[in-house]
């Protein structure tokens, strides 16, 4: 077995996608403390924006990928025929595309941190940007447990 | 480079993107021929959807950063407000839509 086939390896994919998803909601909650205790270096923060944003893109490949590959052809039919056909068709198909929305909105909170604390505090940019570093985190957290479901749902699905 | 233009135009180009998913989204639902030309694009809807947002938010953020602009530093905090505004109102919409359709409520 290839490195490159352990990766395309379903639970594998399926850990990627959540363990960089994890990393990006904790990131951009620990940026959203930073910016509201106003704490840490400037570097730190931008540091720390990155690291989300990285989390976040890495999450949307192995997922997407995932997705793509193995979701419409082996779990959607499970689901489809289970106890709640309604997961696919509202949570998942909202899940798929709200993703869409985290990848602009994390680029935007790291432009933001490439202002130093002067000029944040000056433009009065500082409540927003703690604003969207939280939606950030917040619509992770919210993607992450629509997956849940969606994985409840094939199991129960399989179970019944 | 202007650090307050950068992120005005990220934001605006982040809103167009959240605008262009909620409408290719529902438009696609209705459309069997747009979804089929999504599909055949790339070989999945979604794969297409998130190629032309990405392209989208990366074309478009470089134009609104050299459009000529007098006041960036006013229009700072109301884009940002806008862009919160434009997430919360896409995840409702298609929320909504997902739920309406399957339920078919109206």
């Amino acid at each position: 077995m290839t490195f490159l086939t352990l990766l395309q390896a379903k639970p594998v994919l399926i850990g990627l996608h959540l363990g960089f998803a994890i990393l990006g909601i904790d990131a951009f909650l620990w940026l959203l403390g930073k910016l509201r205790g106003d704490g840490g270096s400037h570097r730190s923060l931008i540091i720390t924006a990155v690291v989300g944003v990285a989390g976040f893109l890495l999450s949307w490949l192995a997922g997407g990928y995932y997705y793509v590959i193995y979701y419409g052809t082996l779990v959607k039919p499970v689901i489809k025929s289970g106890l709640a056909p309604w997961v696919h068709d509202i949570i998942m198909e909202t899940k798929e595309h709200i993703f869409l929305f985290i990848i602009p909105l994390a680029m935007t909170v790291l432009f933001i941190t490439l202002l130093d604390k002067e000029e944040m505090d000056r433009l009065g940019v500082r409540p927003i940007a703690t604003w969207l570093a939280g939606t950030v985190a917040v619509l992770g957290l919210l993607i992450g447990a629509m997956g849940f479901v969606i994985s409840a749902a094939a199991r129960w699905g399989v179970i019944k | 480079m202007n650090k307050s233009k950068l992120i005005i135009s990220s934001a605006a180009a982040a809103i167009l993107s959240i605008i262009f998913v909620v409408v290719i989204t529902i438009w696609a639902e209705f459309s069997a021929p747009l979804k089929g030309w999504l599909k055949n694009f790339s070989g999945h809807h979604w794969t297409s959807k998130s190629i032309f947002s990405v392209l989208l938010y990366s074309v478009a953020t470089p134009i609104i950063y050299f459009l000529p602009c007098k006041h960036a530093d006013t229009c700072l905090k109301r884009t940002l407000n806008l862009l919160l505004i434009a997430v919360a109102l896409g995840v409702l919409a298609l929320t909504l839509f997902f739920a309406e359709h399957y339920f078919k409520l109206i």
